[in-house]
């Protein structure tokens, strides 16, 4: 009964109805987007930073795990002095560089002979290795996203570069240069960002990384197998705050409408509050029927945030092709537990006034 | 959870004994109620007559459990309302009474056969169905059930309205003008269904009215003036 009573008093509202559930709709949709757009781009860059296929990376010292925000302090004499170290394969020193020129994306200064070495080298779709000082790589996603083709002219950090080769994705980054070029144009010359290291037998791993710390003391240096649990957004100075300040956005917004829609109703609903009472409704029975009303439009404002979260990746992904955006049951479930949890909070004072009227004067109520 | 019925044939099923209600109005004790002295007996179809003012509501909201006296008792069906609290007056109200306002006091979003079958869910014994057939054959309700309460006319609300006052068999139905919204023609079918209730089903009603012809309708008829029952007080 309680439940019919719910639907026909939703469907009594039409636009109030919809209003609250586009409003918890927005809620979802925020949350899951926010860090469903920060995840996947933490998760992906993870990803191809695994990619590489180095055992160890070097940093300078008090440098953060991603790696762009650490400029680029390191000497590249750094790589010889490390090459020499004992079951020390390959050591490949890359510059990186941040390019906000359409999109944002990090360009990878390289030595296609070292990078080679320690990644395997790339695998071409089309075209061939970095030769000319003005020669780009392009990955996959990136030619397929910004529709490029070898051969193309692209301008990324004020600089037209000639679209050389398409690549596999998964190396680390989307656009590689030579090294040289990016330390002209950054101004960084004979300068690294990061050494990747190859061990001869993986096992040697830890040893190498004693031997580094000795060799260069207070450098952060790091396993590459432990990075993908490094890549997270407490680990980001500022993300994980921005991040919780977007949920509780959310979260406030879902409240507020749910406390304003449910007060009205409250305020509307008067006599049938007085009606209910005059029945024999008990305080619990009348905090029932808000909170379930609550309930039934939380869960109506979840499908449809759910709906509109896939709707908004995919109208992010066919602006931004190369982003990554991850949906995930987790957070779809944590998703909907804060749209619940906001909203039967916002319902809490409405459905309590509701269960505290006096039966005569709601049943006077005009 | 259900109220005992302790009382007997002998009690009246509703007894006042020096009743008061007083509000407050700023400063002002204003008693609307002044010591009322009452018996009701089960199958009786009382009618209750006064001047705006009287105290008429206030009497038939007390003995229902709407409100709380101010002094005195009021035992219904030996349940004694003045020493339960709200969850003890609504727990008697949902067993022991059934309400008739004079503005039908339907609920707009729910159909004829939603607003009756409410007054069962909240009673807690589930849908009767046995029950709910028998009362809307009564009431002539059974080709209206579908509509809301918009789509019905006064009449057939006010025939809703005493359909779920009736539904969960209560002790006592308290009618709070329940013509005064109503054409004559409406006015008379209803006061003939309220007596026919009383007749044939025995039930006890208590009847606010302004208007003779319709008290006319009851067993017995009370008078009340300045908070007092003045006329008619004790049973035939």
């Amino acid at each position: 009964m309680i439940k019919h009573m719910i639907l026909r008093n939703i469907l009594y509202r039409p636009v109030r109805t919809l209003i609250t559930i586009i409003a918890v709709g927005v809620e979802v949709t925020l949350v899951l987007t926010v860090v469903g757009l920060t995840s996947g781009m933490l998760s992906d860059t993870a990803k191809r930073i695994e990619g590489i296929g180095a055992d160890i990376m070097v940093q300078p010292p008090s440098a953060s795990v991603f790696m762009a925000f650490s400029g680029a302090p390191m000497p590249i004499e750094i790589g010889q002095r490390l090459a020499q170290i004992k079951n020390v394969q390959a050591v490949a020193p890359v510059l990186l560089q941040f390019n906000s020129t359409n999109g944002l994306d990090i360009i990878y200064g390289i030595d296609p002979v070292t990078f080679g070495q320690v990644s395997g080298g790339f695998v071409f779709h089309a075209g061939h290795e970095l030769q000319a000082a003005d020669d780009i790589l392009v990955d996959d996603w990136y030619a397929k996203g910004r529709k490029v083709e070898v051969g193309d002219t692209l301008h990324v950090l004020g600089h037209d570069f000639h679209v050389a080769g398409i690549v596999e994705h998964g190396k680390g980054a989307r656009l590689f240069v030579l090294m040289s070029t990016l330390q002209d144009l950054s101004g960084a010359r004979d300068k690294a960002s990061v050494f990747f290291i190859r061990c001869d037998k993986p096992e040697q791993t830890e040893k190498v990384i004693g031997l580094i710390s000795a060799l260069l003391p207070h450098y952060e240096v790091r396993p590459l197998r432990d990075y993908m649990s490094l890549m997270t957004s407490s680990n980001l100075p500022g993300l994980k705050t921005f991040i919780d300040s977007m949920i509780w956005l959310a979260a406030a917004i879902g409240f507020l409408v749910i406390l304003l829609s449910m007060y009205t109703t409250i305020i509307e609903r008067t006599r049938e509050i007085g009606v209910l009472k005059s029945l024999g409704a008990s305080r619990s029975y009348v905090v029932r029927v808000i909170l379930s009303e609550t309930t039934a439009l939380c869960v109506a404002g979840i499908v449809l945030g759910f709906g509109m979260s896939y709707g908004v990746r995919m109208l992010f992904l066919a602006v931004f092709p190369t982003l990554t955006i991850l949906i995930t049951p987790i957070w779809l479930l944590k998703a909907a537990g804060l749209a619940i949890v906001g909203g039967w909070l916002g319902a809490t004072y409405p459905a309590w006034l509701a269960s505290r009227k006096d039966p005569i004067e709601a049943l006077a109520y005009e | 959870m259900g109220v005992p019925s302790v009382g007997s044939k002998l009690e009246p099923i509703l007894k006042t004994e020096n009743l008061w209600k007083v509000f407050r109005a700023g400063s002002l004790d204003v008693a609307a109620l002044r010591g009322i002295n009452l018996d009701i007996f089960a199958g009786e179809f009382v009618s209750v007559m006064g001047p705006s003012g009287c105290g008429k509501s206030t009497l038939l909201h007390v003995i229902g459990g709407l409100a709380r006296a101010s002094r005195g008792r009021v035992l219904l069906d030996g349940n004694d309302l003045t020493s339960l609290g709200d969850a003890g007056r609504t727990l008697l109200r949902r067993h022991k009474v059934g309400f008739v306002f004079q503005r039908f006091n339907l609920l707009p979003t729910l159909d004829a056969r939603g607003n009756i079958a409410l007054a069962q869910h909240i009673h807690g014994d589930g849908f009767d169905p046995h029950r709910f057939d028998v009362v809307t054959q009564m009431l002539g309700l059974r080709e209206r059930l579908e509509h809301r309460p918009s789509e019905l006319s006064g009449g057939e609300q006010q025939r809703v309205a005493i359909a779920r006052a009736i539904i969960n068999e209560p002790k006592i139905v308290l009618a709070d003008e329940p013509t005064g919204n109503l054409d004559t023609k409406n006015s008379e079918n209803v006061l003939g269904l309220l007596r026919q209730l009383n007749k044939d089903l025995g039930q006890t009603i208590v009847m606010i009215t302004h208007n003779p012809e319709a008290a006319a309708y009851g067993t017995r008829v009370l008078h009340m003036r300045d908070g007092l029952v003045v006329d008619g007080a004790a049973a035939n």
